[in-house]
């Protein structure tokens, strides 16, 4: 009786026999590591079109056989424990990382029901009630592993990366939550084969256009990939959690990142794209939605999301920290809260008036696309104004020294004169300022 | 036995073998891993019962978020720190077992309670909502409303406290990039300071860098070293050098 | 709905998963080759020398726990959140108006820690 829109039924998992699960959960490995030795390779060659330069072409056809080598010449790679870690923890973290990454990827629908060794089965390892927030629970975990490998590192630059890239995955975790809240609205439910069901007349980025967005924003974010690529920023953390990882460590945690970006994109083609359903003009012949086509359909989406993400490193500077937290938290936040409430009030609306709400969403989205822009037009200029402001001020600290300035203590600047305190009093016998002592006062010492 | 006391027994031993290990650990951190991991075996423990929203809830929100906090914490407070083990609460521990023993009682009372009477179960529970997700937001948009609201209460409580505890507010507003930029345009250095003397045989901050006459540059140091008394002399670094 | 083993394939998969990782793990050292050298080992610090005494006495930017904090506290409203959603043509206008209710009390929170700066970084 709660069931507006029953569509899929989930009792048609859980059902397999052993040899199909064998088959599937087979499957599934192959093809996530497969993926991932492909992502390597389109990434290094895409990056290097960008950048006007060929990419690695002599391994194999295309170079195609250049990440599994490269995996190779990991494992022929001395592994260096250093001195300070903690050996137990140490170990545990790639293990983490990995298994997490591989675990995500059960419950993505890749198709409908197809004949496996004459077992009628959905393409799909499992599914449940609530697969979407496994994911969210899996993902929570796997960042245990980014911690652990900062900590246990026992080194400085890996905990910095660790505790950087753990602020920063929770941060956009919450994007990322709050992104599903109008898909569950729509969809009335929580499974994924039942939310790609739900899509069938519509998919949910032409519906809950901001929605999308939100979530392509945070799976960035959440990825650990450029422009939010923070915990690896070579030029101040050198290579943040996974400093002091060599050989096959440092090749699962190298993994579990391809692993998850491609998890991440099908979870956004499984949420927003109508998962493994032909796009528009497929999906006119009538068999494209049957048997085994889905899942190239599923794959296509994927790759194009893949390719989003190699577009983003090959154009997009890294944003600073406390420009992507300040991202994160006052501009994805808020923005995804008051979409909820505009999506469950036109939902309402639709439920109660049998008002059509979908035109009433295209106009609330248009709307918060303009209210986002001016706020940040708006945002660019009163920071000019502030701008000559601040000049003005800075040009009169030049005569007068603020003690204060920036808000922490600071010593005057040149050709400033500190008022000095009684410390300052004991420790300079002369009267000069301290910046301009000469050195040599204190040899005579 | 059926798969289902199989994962009770297999996860309800790990879930106590974390437990156990929380309080036998010495570093904080260890324990804190410790618990994290019987958090999840309870999470396992929640999916065989057949809650799963509570068993992907419970890693959620106590294994990514509350033991996440534990862990940030602890990096905060300095990684290596081991406990403390002097007591600073008189009767501590009389206390505490007498809280652990009133806190044992409850739960083995209230799971008798649970015992005398032939449990429903899962089927029945549901029947009339849809689904456990339906019965869920029922029961707490419904029956439960008023605790639900007073959630929210406890939560910017929650938001206060952090902000008590952990938040250093500024004095001034901060300064730009450009600002900075411009304030060292404008100021007798340009250039960056010289960086102090970290040289092959000497690795301290409080050596001051030498100029290319021999003398020492005051400016290499950090504020606190530039009193009189507290800087490396030249002199020994030469002569050492000779 | 006759869901007997839905989390069966789910632990297969991560057995083989877990197994792949350990099984790498363990390999590396026997794969690679061992040349001890005293430097490579030390925690890699671009060159100086590291300073172990630092890890120990080592602090991280209290702000770390404010971000924690703020994250349960919206990751609590996302969880109530989920149920309410999947429910919400049940539930009608009665949910919609405590969600509304719910959502707004926390933003209080949230205003009150983004107006003192709490979720500024420097």
């Amino acid at each position: 009786m709660f069931h507006s829109q029953a569509q899929g039924d989930l009792g048609i998992f859980g059902n397999d026999p052993a040899a199909v699960i064998a088959v599937k959960v087979l499957g599934i490995f192959v093809i996530m590591v497969l993926m991932t030795l492909l992502t390597i390779w389109a990434e290094r060659r895409v990056v290097g079109r960008m950048q006007m330069r060929i990419g690695p072409n002599r391994v194999g056809p295309f170079g195609l056989l250049q990440s599994l080598m490269d995996g190779i010449k990991l494992a022929l790679k001395e592994e260096i424990i250093p001195k300070g870690a903690h050996l137990a923890v140490y170990v545990i973290a790639p293990v983490i990382a990995a298994t997490t990454a591989f675990l995500t990827f059960a419950v993505i629908p890749l198709g409908p029901q197809v004949s496996i060794f004459g077992t009628v089965t959905p393409l799909q390892l499992t599914d449940f009630p609530v697969s979407v927030l496994y994911v969210l629970a899996i993902a929570s975990v796997g960042i245990y592993g980014i911690v652990l490998a900062g900590w246990s590192s026992g080194s400085i630059y890996p905990l910095l990366g660790g505790l950087r890239s753990s602020a920063q995955m929770i941060s956009y975790e919450i994007a990322m939550g709050l992104s599903f809240v109008a898909v569950f609205l729509y969809a009335q439910s929580m499974s994924t084969s039942q939310i790609v069901a739900a899509q069938e007349p519509m998919w949910y980025i032409v519906l809950l256009l901001p929605s999308f967005i939100i979530y392509t924003t945070a799976m960035v974010g959440e990825t650990n990939r450029a422009p939010f690529d923070l915990p690896e920023a070579e030029g101040e953390l050198v290579g943040g959690f996974h400093t002091e990882y060599s050989s096959l460590k440092f090749a699962l945690f190298f993994l579990a990142e391809y692993v998850n970006m491609v998890t991440v994109s099908a979870l956004a083609t499984t949420l927003f794209l109508g998962g493994w359903r032909a796009p528009w003009p497929i999906s006119l012949w009538d068999q494209a939605n049957v048997g085994w086509w889905p899942m190239l359909w599923f794959f296509g989406k994927v790759f194009a999301f893949i390719f989003v993400f190699i577009w983003l490193r090959g154009t997009l500077p890294r944003l600073r920290y406390d420009q992507f937290m300040k991202f994160g938290w006052k501009v994805l936040i808020p923005v995804s809260i008051v979409w909820i409430l505009i999506v469950s009030v036109a939902r309402y609306l639709r439920n109660e008036g049998g008002l059509e709400s979908r035109n009433l969403l295209f106009a609330a989205s248009a709307v918060l696309v303009v209210v986002v822009l001016v706020s940040y037009t708006l945002d660019l200029r009163r920071k000019k104004s502030d701008e000559a402001e601040e000049q003005r001020i800075a040009i009169e600290a030049e005569q007068e020294f603020d003690p204060f300035a920036g808000g922490f203590p600071v010593p005057p600047m040149p050709g400033q004169v500190a008022q000095p305190s009684r410390r300052m009093k004991a420790t300079i016998s002369s009267g000069a300022p301290a910046s301009h002592t000469p050195a040599e006062t204190t040899e005579g010492n | 036995m059926n798969g289902e006391s199989v994962v009770f027994w297999v996860s309800g031993t790990f879930a106590v073998v974390g437990a156990l290990g929380m309080v036998v650990s010495k570093k904080a951190v260890h324990s804190a891993l410790w618990v994290a991991f019987a958090m999840v075996n309870i999470a396992v423990l929640y999916f065989a019962l057949e809650a799963p929203f509570l068993g992907t809830t419970q890693i959620i929100v106590y294994t990514g978020a509350v033991m996440m906090l534990f862990l940030f914490v602890l990096m905060i407070v300095g990684v290596d720190s081991s406990d403390s083990l002097l007591e600073t609460i008189k009767g501590q521990r009389l206390l505490a077992s007498l809280f652990a023993l009133t806190f044992g009682g409850v739960i083995v009372a209230s799971i008798a309670s649970t015992l005398s009477s032939p449990s429903a179960g899962l089927a029945i529970a549901n029947a009339g909502y849809g689904g456990h997700l339906q019965a869920i937001g029922f029961l707490v948009f419904g029956t439960y409303l008023f605790a639900f609201e007073a959630l929210s209460a406890l939560l910017i409580t929650a938001a206060l406290g952090a902000m008590v505890l952990a938040h250093n507010e500024r004095w001034t507003p901060r300064k730009t990039q450009d600002q900075l930029q411009k304030e060292r345009t404008f100021s007798n250095h340009v250039t960056p300071l010289p960086a102090p003397g970290v040289l092959a045989r000497n690795n301290s901050v409080d050596t001051p860098a030498l100029l290319p006459d021999g003398t020492t540059s005051i400016e290499s140091l950090p504020n606190a070293f530039r009193g009189e008394g507290q800087v490396s002399k030249s002199n020994s670094i030469e002569e050492a050098g000779k | 709905m006759g869901q007997g083993n839905v989390y069966l394939p789910i632990f297969f998969l991560g057995l083989l998963a877990f197994g792949f990782a350990v099984f790498s793990v363990a390999a590396a050292s026997f794969t690679g080759p061992k040349r001890y050298n005293r430097a490579k080992v030390d925690a890699y610090e671009c060159g100086i020398q590291p300073a172990q005494a630092q890890l120990g006495g080592g602090r991280f930017p209290v702000k770390y726990y404010i971000t924690a904090m703020l994250f349960i506290i919206f990751d609590i409203e996302i969880v109530f959140l989920y149920p309410w959603a999947v429910s919400f043509d049940a539930l009608g206008l009665f949910g919609l108006i405590e969600m509304i209710i719910f959502i707004l009390t926390v933003l209080v929170a949230y205003a009150f820690v983004w107006r003192r700066g709490g979720l500024e970084w420097d």
